[in-house]
């Protein structure tokens, strides 16, 4: 178990410094950020001490060279947008993306499993039909427009909900409402796919024939079978919750990594977008980490070596 | 010095609705609003408040500057000076005003009025420093303390129009002034002081106590972004905001919550002369025959939009008031094909394709405006091709030098120019070195740098005659002029001006 966890955190290592290595030379291909903080026609002077004060008149390599060693010691540099160090923008925003993703996946799994059970348990069945159409609308939805026709309906109409930002809790229903809308759809299919399969074997007859009752056969029998997929989907699901749910962010004003990303690529803030892309990549790499663990526990027969 | 500013009939409505209607100022109250903004602000340094996003949220709030544009009748008015008078041909002398105090408790006086002037424009004295403000300076200044209340500043060349560009020039507090950190703290003389700023979240000001001029009723104020249109809107429907800003035409009301403005912003588009197919000027004219703006833009454009010929406003001396009824090259694709049939005959590649450089967030509804043109375009034969793209990359496009290998291109430009003053605009865009300049005529070169250091009428008509060449030749084409809008919540009055695209006053804003 040491010797997998090891490699996978060596691989994971590889792969986020060649990640890192990716962004910092292709950010870099967009321009100079002279342009958004001099005005047009400003002093040859004035731009050659901003480059000096900020690194940028070196040779690439060399400035790749510096930031390498700097990452070494924990430096990331300061956010020319935001005047603060970047791994700390970065950090601040990691939070609320880590929190809205938890909650959103987790309403995510148990809508699925509910609903994928049931439309497995009654396939074929008017309920089967009901919920395979929702499933299928709501993973092609498209998220923008969702966020915004709830803003319409439950905000500006009903008024029950306030229209964005993250004050209080109720300003939480919509942005995760909107994260998960997508996943359900397609953790519903998952999981009804999944359960199909394990509905149809030998042991769930056997343990009907024993006189199990239905929801113990479903809930403590077939569900649990069907986990590793669903798992597995889930895990991809949840990493691109990670990686920033920017359409809440942009709608919303909802505070994350996504918008901070965002932002730093439109303001060319090369300390801030390097900093988050590593703060994103070992989260990525960590939740991997953790569905393997999952899987284990889910699955004794599956060793990880 | 007369800028010779002549106003549309919205403007003059304004003038008249704000001169005639505006309510006395209520008394001081403890009430608070918010503000929701499009875009969030990058700087509270008092020499970056140029962009809007910085502008809205800290200009006629926070800092106050020498001189303000009256948004009245354009006229530069006296603020924190008192007064002004050229000594010589480069010197200016002002008056400060008496009893002005920063929010931290020191006095404003001719030293921290020098210290802003020489800051804002960089050099040496602070290293790695980016002022946005520093390009209304274009040539230098020097800024020295006489006495307390009296403020020398010497220019390098004449400048006529020196008390203007102050205007441009906001005041923060000494000591900020001494360093090239940038500002994060502002300290500034106006009714609001800074009260914290959570990036990506609000900005607080609350009212300053100790402000020399009329105290304004209203107490704190929240600035906060939402970058979405129908949610600034539905913010102010639900009461979650009173004033939203860049309100789309689809989210406005039918009624005195929803408030438009002109702010001398005017969608145009820029041939570049030097490349085929826009090197000869009958091409050039063609572009603006081919165009059917009275379709597409009421149109397209809806109440955010009306037909426009010119690239300046009419609040702008350069402006030509005669030119939309006589002169403007209004729609006729017969025209239009005439005068490329007739460049092809004399040998010109009229057939070359170009790209149509524009961004998504030009205007509300751009893009859309773009393909209308685009259509209209090749409805006369021309090859046209839309390129999109960010901002950073859009800019590209815009500034010389243009790479060789660069195709023609015709880039659509959002320009404002609230200042009144040509030469705002002019230097940079239509004369040979002009950095947005893809047009180089030494006659528009010669008149640009005769008017640049004339004054008064002589001025006004220099100007207007390098418009009028330039709209011959077919340099600058205008499309529409923006009409802009603002959202009010219930109880929030607000008389919009053509400067609030820049600076929303909290002390105009009234609640019944």
């Amino acid at each position: 178990m040491l010797t997998y966890l090891g490699r996978r955190l060596l691989s994971g290592f590889i792969t986020l410094l060649g990640v890192i290595i990716v962004v910092f030379f292709l950010s870099r291909l967009t321009g100079s950020p002279i342009d958004l903080f001099f005005p047009e026609g400003a002093e040859p002077a004035q731009i050659e001490a901003f480059n000096r004060a900020y690194g940028l008149d070196k040779p690439l390599i060399e400035q790749f060279g510096i930031f390498l060693v700097n990452v070494g010691q924990g430096d990331f540099g300061t956010s020319i947008w935001q005047q603060r160090p970047a791994m700390e923008a970065a950090l601040s925003e990691m939070p609320m993306t880590l929190v809205l993703a938890s909650i959103a996946m987790s309403i995510s799994i148990l809508v699925a499993l509910v609903l994928g059970s049931l439309a497995a348990v009654y396939r074929f069945r008017a309920i089967d039909r009901i919920v395979t159409i929702l499933s299928l609308m709501t993973s092609s939805m498209p998220h923008f427009w969702f966020a915004l026709v709830g803003i319409l309906i439950f905000a500006v109409q009903l008024r029950l909900l306030p229209t964005s930002g993250s004050n209080s809790w109720m300003s939480w229903i919509l942005p995760v409402a909107t994260v998960s809308i997508g996943p359900i759809g397609v953790l519903t299919q998952v999981v009804r796919g999944a359960m199909i399969d394990v509905l149809s074997s030998g042991y769930i007859r056997n343990a009907r024939a024993r006189g199990f009752s239905g929801r113990r056969v479903v809930y403590r029998h077939a569900l649990r079978n069907a986990a590793l997929p669903i798992i597995s989907v889930a895990g991809d699901i949840a990493a691109g919750m990670v990686n920033g749910a920017v359409i809440v962010s942009v709608v919303f004003a909802f505070p994350g990594i996504g918008r901070l990303i965002v932002g730093a690529i439109l303001n060319r803030d090369f300390p801030v977008l390097q900093a988050s892309v590593v703060v994103v990549g070992v989260s990525i790499i960590l939740l991997n980490l953790l569905i393997d663990l999952i899987c284990t526990v889910v699955d004794p027969r599956i060793r990880l070596t | 010095m007369k800028l010779g500013i002549l106003w549309s009939a919205v403007a003059i409505a304004s003038a008249a609705t704000m001169l005639g209607g505006t309510p006395a100022r209520a008394e001081k109250s403890d009430k608070a609003i918010t503000v929701v903004l499009a875009v969030e602000l990058d700087s509270l340094d008092p020499c970056d408040t140029q962009p809007a996003q910085n502008a809205n949220v800290v200009r006629g709030n926070v800092f106050e500057s020498l001189t303000r544009v009256s948004p009245v009748n354009g006229k530069v008015e006296p603020l924190l000076a008192d007064s002004w008078k050229q000594t010589s041909d480069k010197t200016w002398e002002f008056k400060l005003k008496k009893g002005v105090k920063f929010h931290d408790g020191t006095d404003f006086n001719a030293a921290a009025a020098a210290a802003n002037i020489m800051r804002t424009q960089g050099g040496s004295n602070f290293p790695g420093l980016a002022c946005l403000n520093s390009g209304q300076i274009p040539t230098p200044v020097t800024a020295e303390a006489v006495d307390d209340l009296t403020l020398n500043v010497t220019t390098t060349v004449v400048d006529p129009i020196l008390p203007l560009r102050l205007s441009y020039v906001d005041i923060g507090d000494l000591v900020s002034q001494t360093k090239p950190d940038k500002v994060l703290n502002p300290v500034g003389t106006g009714p609001y002081k800074f009260v914290s700023r959570k990036q990506g979240d609000a900005v607080k000001l609350t009212r300053f106590d100790g402000y020399w001029g009329t105290a304004p009723q209203i107490k704190d104020v929240t600035y906060i972004v939402r970058k979405e249109a129908s949610v600034r809107a539905s913010m102010v429907e639900t009461g979650e905001a009173q004033i939203a800003l860049s309100i789309q035409a689809q989210d406005a009301t039918d009624d005195d919550r929803t408030v438009t403005f002109k702010d001398n912003r005017i969608f145009v588009m820029r041939p570049m002369t030097f490349k085929e197919p826009f090197k000869d000027p009958r091409v050039r004219q063609a572009l603006s025959y081919a165009i059917d703006r009275d379709t597409i833009v009421p149109a397209i454009l809806g109440i955010t939009g009306a037909p426009y010929y010119q690239m300046l406003g009419p609040q702008v001396n350069a402006y030509l008031p005669d030119y939309d009824s006589a002169g403007a090259m209004k729609y006729d694709p017969a025209k239009a094909k005439e005068l490329i049939a007739a460049a092809k005959a004399d040998g010109h590649a009229v057939d070359t394709p170009f790209d149509i450089v524009t961004r998504p967030d030009i205007l509300p509804d751009g893009g859309e405006l773009v393909q209308a043109i685009a259509q209209n375009l090749r409805e006369v034969g021309l090859q046209a091709n839309i390129k999109s793209m960010e901002n950073t990359a859009w800019r590209e496009f815009l500034r010389q030098p243009f790479p060789p290998e660069q195709p023609p291109t015709l880039q659509m430009i959002s320009h404002d120019n609230t200042s009144g003053d040509a030469s705002f605009s002019f230097p940079k865009y239509i004369t040979c070195k002009g950095i947005n300049s893809a047009i180089c005529n030494p006659e528009i070169d010669k008149l640009v740098a005769a008017a640049d250091v004339a004054a008064g009428d002589e001025r006004d008509q220099l100007y207007r005659k390098a418009a009028e060449i330039l709209y011959k030749d077919g340099g600058f084409i205008g499309i529409a002029e923006q009409i802009r809008l603002i959202m009010l919540g219930e109880g929030v009055n607000y008389k919009a001006n053509p400067l609030s695209g820049l600076e929303v006053r909290i002390a105009d804003v009234q609640l019944n």
